[in-house]
């Protein structure tokens, strides 16, 4: 057994860091999710800390916390149905382009906003809707009509996520459909057409058939995504104006943990999150195993 | 080919709705770039949609004037040339390593990588295990972290998979160890897939301003992304005039007030952009095919 284990020595050193960086910065959080039932404060040891039970789980009664709950699972729900049919659309609208110069065009252009960080899509947003010299407030009161505060209103909220969301992923996730459509065996369309089927009967016969492997497994796949709405998203967008919709499970974590220091409470809303987290990874995974005969791992 | 008369229709109008499509991802830049090059009270005035009604480039001489700033770049630099190569490195290695079907204890250790992708500890117990040793604002709290990542282990793992074992072994009938072959068989065999997450990485690296907001307060160490998080719901503009060294402008601005908040806003934010924009087009072979690299259930 030494012997084995001395053979492949260069490749235990070449996999050590990894795992000691792993050891490091996942496990030992792991380890450290403890001081959700402890009363920890920053400056003493996690261990020495006294032993509280369930006493920073009382947030479960709060109603802040089932609003927070409640805005999470709004804002996912509505971002999947909007941002799943999204991309199969628009794939199928760019695979109709038969100009090969305009559809790379479009593919590139398409691609670009995903390489841009939330911070600058705020700045973006700022500029069109801030109240004092934003665009569309400047041209909606050259309208006549009264401006709105877009950025700070809790009804305009949610749509500016999902827009906001849409404008920056949809032609990024476009990738895997329109590779998922050059696999299609073009003899079926040559076929179709000689039996005189237009171009909706090919796409609803043909191409959508073809695609559906991928659809149904980036539809598993978005399954575990659905109890954590991107913070990086929602944080730059977040002011007290829109907090009553806006507060989700990670600014909460973020606020309660970060800023106002209840890190025993804020650890133990993140292990309830993790918790579901993995409940729906591995639900997904059982699924996905009698869907498609395999599992994710 | 007989075309329906529907169909005649409705080609026009699948380019003219992808090429509104396009617009709209284009536009709002141009937007910008208008407003960071026009005089700020006179583009509050409104009706600077493309081009700059009083063109200057007062907001760019104030934005790059600012120390903060100009280190923030460097920072930004910084991070993202060593985090991605240091990246790659270490999750190359361990990649490698676990390529070796026969290698003792090579399911356990890639079901102790995989455990890290399913559960974690969270923000909390994380954080203070940054504090516990020692990292928090440090500069190397960008690096650490991040350099060993589950995710392109798995994808480089299946990667390297796919290279012939018989080359391998060839080598290593020549007397080349492990090293040897990784230096002069995987690697180079590699190279699309390491120009591709090496890519991603090194966006992951240019765009996160989190680390730089939550886990650094010293200013000095903030990357640009966090100064732009920071000046995003500033009220006044005291970040950006405050330890800015173009006295000239400075004066100059001031005297005409052509400066606003907005104006220099959208300077910022193109400063940070710009290089994206410049390199975006030189990239796109290397990102399509890393995304259908990494897509293979691994």
């Amino acid at each position: 057994m030494y012997a084995k284990l001395y053979k492949h020595r260069w490749q235990y050193l070449m996999i050590l860091p990894g795992v000691v960086l792993l050891f490091l910065f996942s496990y030992v959080p792991m380890a450290g999710i403890v001081v959700a039932f402890r009363d920890f404060r920053i400056g003493t040891s996690i261990w020495d800390s006294p032993w509280v039970g369930f006493d920073n789980f009382s947030f479960l009664r709060e109603p802040q916390f089932w609003t927070v709950v409640e805005n999470t699972l709004y804002i996912s729900v509505l971002k999947f149905i909007f941002g799943f049919p999204a991309p199969i659309l628009l794939a199928l609208l760019i695979n109709e382009v038969a100009h090969s110069k305009f559809k790379r065009f479009v593919q590139s252009v398409s691609y670009l906003p995903h390489f841009f960080s939330w911070i600058v899509v705020a700045y973006m947003l700022q500029s069109f809707l801030t109240l004092d010299g934003g665009m569309v407030n400047q041209l909606i009161a050259k309208a006549g009509g009264e401006p709105i505060f877009f950025l700070g209103s809790t009804e305009w909220f949610r749509p500016i996520v999902v827009g906001s969301g849409l404008w920056k992923e949809t032609g990024w996730n476009t990738i895997l459909y329109l590779a998922a459509i050059t696999t299609i065996d073009p003899q079926l369309y040559e076929a179709a057409k000689v039996e005189g089927a237009g171009k909706l009967a090919q796409i609803r016969h043909i191409t959508l058939p073809g695609i559906m492997p991928t659809i149904s497994i980036v539809l598993i796949l978005s399954i575990p995504s659905l109890i954590t709405v991107g913070m990086d998203q929602i944080y730059p967008l977040m002011n007290s104006a829109n907090m009553q919709v806006s507060d989700v499970l990670d600014t909460y974590v973020l606020r309660s943990g970060l800023q106002q220091g209840y890190f025993g409470m804020s650890t133990a809303v993140g292990l309830l999150s993790s918790v579901i987290g993995l409940v729906l990874v591995l639900t997904t995974n059982q699924l996905s195993r009698k869907l498609n005969g395999e599992g994710l791992w | 080919m007989k075309r329906t008369r529907m169909e005649k229709i409705a080609y026009p109008v699948v380019i003219a709705v992808l090429s509104l499509l396009c617009l709209s991802v284009i536009y709002p830049f141009l937007y910008m770039l208008a407003i960071s090059l026009n005089e700020g009270a006179d583009a509050a005035k409104g009706g600077v949609y493309i081009w700059p009604r009083s063109f200057t480039t007062i907001n760019y001489e104030i934005v790059l004037g600012n120390e903060v700033i100009r280190h923030s770049y460097l920072i930004t630099i910084g991070r993202t040339v060593l985090g991605t190569i240091g990246g790659l490195f270490v999750t190359l290695l361990a990649a490698y390593g676990l390529s070796y079907k026969k290698l003792p204890l090579r399911g356990t250790i890639l079901g102790y990588i995989l455990i890290t992708m399913l559960f974690n500890g969270g923000l909390i117990p994380f954080y203070i295990q940054l504090n516990d040793l020692g990292l928090l604002n440090t500069f190397w709290v960008y690096i650490f972290p991040g350099l060993f990542s589950a995710w392109n282990m798995f994808v480089m793992l299946k990667f390297i998979q796919g290279i012939p074992e018989a080359l391998i072994e060839a080598a290593e009938l020549d007397g080349a160890g492990p090293v040897r072959a990784l230096l002069q068989i995987v690697i180079p065999l590699s190279k699309p897939m390491l120009a591709a997450l090496g890519l991603f990485t090194a966006v992951g690296h240019w765009n996160d301003w989190f680390a730089g907001s939550f886990f650094v307060t010293d200013q000095s160490l903030i990357p640009v992304q966090t100064f732009l998080q920071q000046l995003l719901s500033a009220s006044d503009l005291s970040a950006v005039l405050g330890s800015n060294t173009n006295q000239e402008a400075l004066a100059r601005s001031s005297e005409m007030a052509n400066i606003t908040l907005m104006s220099i806003k959208m300077a910022v934010v193109m400063v940070s952009s710009i290089p994206i924009l410049c390199i975006y087009p030189f990239l796109q072979k290397y990102f399509v095919k890393g995304v259908l690299i990494g897509s293979v259930k691994g």
